[in-house]
C-alpha cells in the first residue's frame, strides 16, 4: 500500500500534468462533437452535429483523402528507408556523412520543405527549365498542387523517411552478423534473408514508423495547404474550415473522427505488418 | 576425389595476415581437425570456406568447382557457428528446418530429418522452444543439429562441443562421427581442445599464426611432432636444447643436453647440429639403465587418478614425469631412464 502511494506521488507531477492536459482536450472535443460546450447556440446533447456531417459530401471525401495521404505517406516512407537501413547496416567509408545527410531533412521544418518544393516545380520554377532546357518538354508544364497529391506524398516521405531511418537502423543493426550468415549458409539469398530473418526481427520498429507516420500524415495541413490538390480536402483543412466560421461543434466532430481513425488506422496498419513480417503469422 | 581443396590461400584484414599461405585437402567423408591456439586462423579459414570472407589471395574449390567468388548460400557447406547463431525468433523446431525449407524441401521428407536429427542430438523436448529458453549446451546442439539437417557435402564445425559437459561431449562427439560418417561428408572440424582432435580425427592440421605447422595422422602427430609448437600444444613435452655429438650408429645420434648426454633413435634424421629435442612425460621408464639413465629430485606432485604427476629437477632443469608406480608419498629422488626411440628431433635453434 505505501509502496503504490509512493510511486504514485513520484508519477503524478508528470503524468497527472499529461492526463489532465490531453484527458481534457480530448474529453471537450468529444463533448463538443454531440453538442455540449456551444459557444454560439444552445448547448446540451444532440446527435445532429454528427449525423448532419455524415451527409456532407465534403466529409466523407475527407476521410478517404486523410486515409490515402496518411497509409501511402506511412509505406512510402518505410519503403524507402528499408533499403537504406540494410545498406548502412555495417560502417563503411563515408556511411557516417551519408546517414548524416540523410537525416538533414527532420532538422527543415514541413513548411519550409514544401515552400522549397513549389519553388522548384512552380510554372518558371528549376524543374521546368530544366525538362525544357534538356528537351523532355516542348513547353513549361503545370506541375504544383496536382490532382493525384503526388507533391503532398513527395513531401510527407521525403519528411518521414530520415524518421522511419532512424528507428529502422537502429533495429537493424541490433541483428548480428553471424545470424545473416547462418541464414546465407543455410541457402537464404539476400531477398529470403531480409523475408526470413531482417523482417521478422524488425517487425516492432516497423510497426512503429508506419503508425507514428501515418497519424502524422492524416492531420496532414500544411503540405496540403500548400502542395496538395486544390479540389480535395484532408480532415484538417476542414476542421479548420468549420472552425473559422465559429462551428465549434462541427470542428470537433473532425476532430473526433481524426482521432477515431489515428487510433483504428494504427492498430490496423500494427496487425497488418507485423502479419506480413511474420510471413503470415500473428505470434 | 577431394571435396574440398584450399590452395594458397591467404586472408589479410588492413596490415594484419590472419590467413597466411594455407593449402589442404579434404576427401569425401574425411574428418580433418584445425587445431591451434586462439587468435590462430581457424574461424577465418572455415568462413572463406563456408563464403563469409573472400581471400585476400588464393583458391577454393569444392566438389571439383572454384568457388572462391561463389556467395555463402550457393555452397554446399553447411557450418555449426561458435556463437551459435540460432535464430531468435524461430523455434528449434523451425531452426533445424530452416535450410531445408530454403531448399523447398517437402513437408514429410523434413519431418523425418527434424525426427532424426532431435532424436540423436537428445533436442525432442525443447523442439517448441525458442533459443532463449535454452540452456548453453542445448543451444549449441541445436546449431550443431541445423547444420546436420543439411547434409551437404561439406560440413563445417567451429568448436561446436565448447560449452558441453564432459559427459555430454563425449557422447556427441560420438554422434558427430556418426551422422558425418553415415552421409559421408567431408568435414572440418575446429577445435582448441587437443584430446578432441586426437580422439575425433582422421587427420589433424596444427595452425600456428595464420599457417599450418604441421599435419598428419592423430598418431603421426603426437609421435612424432616436428617442432616444439606441435609437441606443446599437443599433450605434454618435456623439451631441451640439445647438440649433436655425434651419428653412433645408423639412425642412433649421441646428444648432450642440460640434463646429461642421451642415444637417441630416430628414423628422421637431426635437421641441424643444434636443435631442440623433446620426450613425454609418460614414457619415463622405472629404475636406472644401461642407456639414457637419469637421476632427479622430486619437486612437486599431483595425483591424477590413474597416474601421478611429477615434478622433477635434473642438474637444475625442471622436467615433468608421469608415474604409475604405488607408493609416492615420500618419494624425494627418482631413478629413471628414457628409451631412445622416446625421444623426438624437433627444429634446429636459430
Ligand atoms: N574482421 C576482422 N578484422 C580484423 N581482424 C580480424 C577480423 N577477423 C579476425 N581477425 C583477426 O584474425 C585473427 C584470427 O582470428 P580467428 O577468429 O580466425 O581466430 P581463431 O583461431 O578462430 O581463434 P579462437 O580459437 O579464439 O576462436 C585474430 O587475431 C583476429 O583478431
Ligand atoms: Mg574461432
Amino acid at each position: 500500500m505505501k509502496q503504490w502511494l509512493k510511486i504514485g506521488l513520484l508519477l503524478a507531477p508528470g503524468l497527472g500534468l499529461i492526463l489532465i492536459f490531453i484527458g481534457s482536450v480530448v474529453y471537450i472535443a468529444i463533448a463538443q462533437s454531440f453538442g455540449y460546450y456551444n459557444l454560439s447556440g444552445e448547448s446540451g446533447f444532440s446527435l445532429e452535429h454528427w449525423s448532419k456531417m455524415f451527409d456532407r459530401l465534403s466529409y466523407t471525401r475527407a476521410i478517404g483523402y486523410s486515409l490515402y495521404i496518411g497509409v501511402a505517406s506511412a509505406f512510402l516512407a518505410v519503403a524507402f528507408a528499408y533499403p537504406l537501413a540494410i545498406w548502412l547496416r555495417r560502417p563503411f567509408a563515408g556511411s557516417l556523412f551519408i546517414s548524416a545527410v540523410l537525416k538533414a531533412p527532420l532538422l527543415v521544418h514541413g513548411l519550409v520543405a514544401a515552400f522549397l518544393y513549389i519553388n522548384i516545380i512552380s510554372y518558371n520554377g528549376i524543374l521546368n527549365q530544366l525538362m525544357q532546357a534538356l528537351g523532355f518538354w516542348d513547353g513549361p508544364r503545370r506541375l504544383q498542387n496536382d490532382n493525384g497529391a503526388i507533391g503532398v506524398l513527395i513531401l510527407q516521405t521525403w519528411k518521414n523517411m530520415p524518421f522511419a531511418l532512424l528507428l529502422l537502423a537502429g533495429a537493424v543493426q541490433a541483428i548480428g552478423d553471424d545470424l545473416l550468415d547462418a541464414a546465407a549458409d543455410l541457402g537464404a539469398g539476400p531477398f529470403d534473408r531480409f523475408r526470413r530473418i531482417i523482417a521478422p526481427l524488425a517487425v516492432s520498429a516497423t510497426q512503429a514508423a508506419l503508425v507514428i507516420i501515418f497519424v502524422g500524415a492524416l492531420a496532414d495541413f500544411s503540405f496540403q495547404v500548400i502542395a496538395g490538390p486544390v479540389n480535395k480536402q484532408s480532415l484538417s483543412q476542414l476542421m479548420v474550415f468549420f472552425k473559422g466560421y465559429g462551428r465549434w461543434n462541427d470542428a470537433a466532430v473532425i476532430a473526433v473522427t481524426l482521432m477515431g481513425l489515428g487510433i483504428t488506422g494504427s492498430g490496423i496498419l500494427a496487425l497488418f505488418s507485423r502479419f506480413v513480417m511474420r510471413g503470415g503469422r500473428l505470434s | 576425389m577431394n571435396t574440398v581443396s584450399v590452395q594458397n590461400v591467404s586472408m589479410r584484414f588492413g596490415d594484419f595476415t590472419a590467413v597466411n599461405d594455407v593449402s589442404f585437402t579434404v576427401a569425401k567423408g574425411e574428418f580433418v581437425t584445425l587445431l591451434g591456439p586462439s587468435g590462430c586462423g581457424k574461424t577465418t579459414l572455415l568462413n572463406m570456406v563456408s563464403g563469409f570472407l573472400q581471400p585476400s589471395s588464393g583458391k577454393i574449390e569444392i566438389g571439383g568447382n572454384d568457388v572462391t567468388f561463389v556467395p555463402p548460400e550457393r555452397r554446399d557447406t553447411a557450418m555449426c557457428f561458435q556463437s551459435y547463431a540460432l535464430f531468435p525468433h524461430l523455434s528449434v523446431a523451425e531452426n533445424l528446418q530452416f535450410g531445408l525449407k530454403q531448399k523447398k524441401m517437402l513437408p514429410a521428407d523434413r519431418k523425418r530429418r527434424l525426427d532424426d536429427v532431435a532424436e540423436k542430438l537428445d533436442l525432442v523436448a525443447q523442439l517448441d522452444k525458442l533459443p532463449n529458453q535454452l540452456s548453453g549446451g542445448q543451444q549449441q546442439r541445436v546449431a550443431l543439429g541445423r547444420a546436420l539437417t543439411m547434409r551437404p557435402s561439406v560440413v563445417l564445425f567451429d568448436e561446436p562441443l565448447s560449452n558441453l559437459d564432459a559427459k555430454l561431449r563425449e557422447s556427441v562427439r560420438l554422434e558427430i562421427r556418426k551422422i558425418q560418417a553415415d552421409y559421408n561428408l567431408a568435414a572440418i572440424y575446429v577445435t582448441h581442445d587437443q584430446g578432441e582432435a586426437l580422439a575425433m580425427s582422421d587427420r589433424i592440421l596444427i595452425m600456428r599464426s595464420g599457417q599450418i605447422e604441421q599435419s598428419g595422422t592423430p598418431t603421426d602427430i603426437y609421435n612424432f611432432p616436428k617442432s616444439s609448437f606441435v609437441a606443446d600444444f599437443i599433450g605434454n613435452a618435456n623439451i631441451l636444447d640439445a647438440t649433436i655429438i655425434k651419428e653412433e650408429s645408423r639412425n642412433s645420434w649421441l646428444v648432450s643436453t642440460e640434463i646429461g648426454e642421451f642415444l637417441v633413435k630416430s628414423d628422421t634424421a637431426p635437421v641441424a647440429k643444434q636443435l631442440k629435442i623433446c620426450w613425454r612425460p609418460e614414457n619415463a621408464q622405472h629404475g636406472g639403465a644401461e642407456l639414457n639413465s637419469i637421476e632427479a629430485r622430486v619437486t612437486h606432485r599431483a595425483f591424477q587418478g590413474n597416474y601421478t604427476d611429477l615434478f622433477i629437477e635434473i642438474n637444475g632443469v625442471a622436467q615433468r614425469v608421469q608415474w604409475r608406480e604405488g607408493r609416492l608419498e615420500d618419494l624425494t629422488n627418482l631413478s629413471m631412464h628414457i628409451r631412445p626411440e622416446d625421444f623426438t628431433f624437433l627444429e634446429a635453434i636459430t
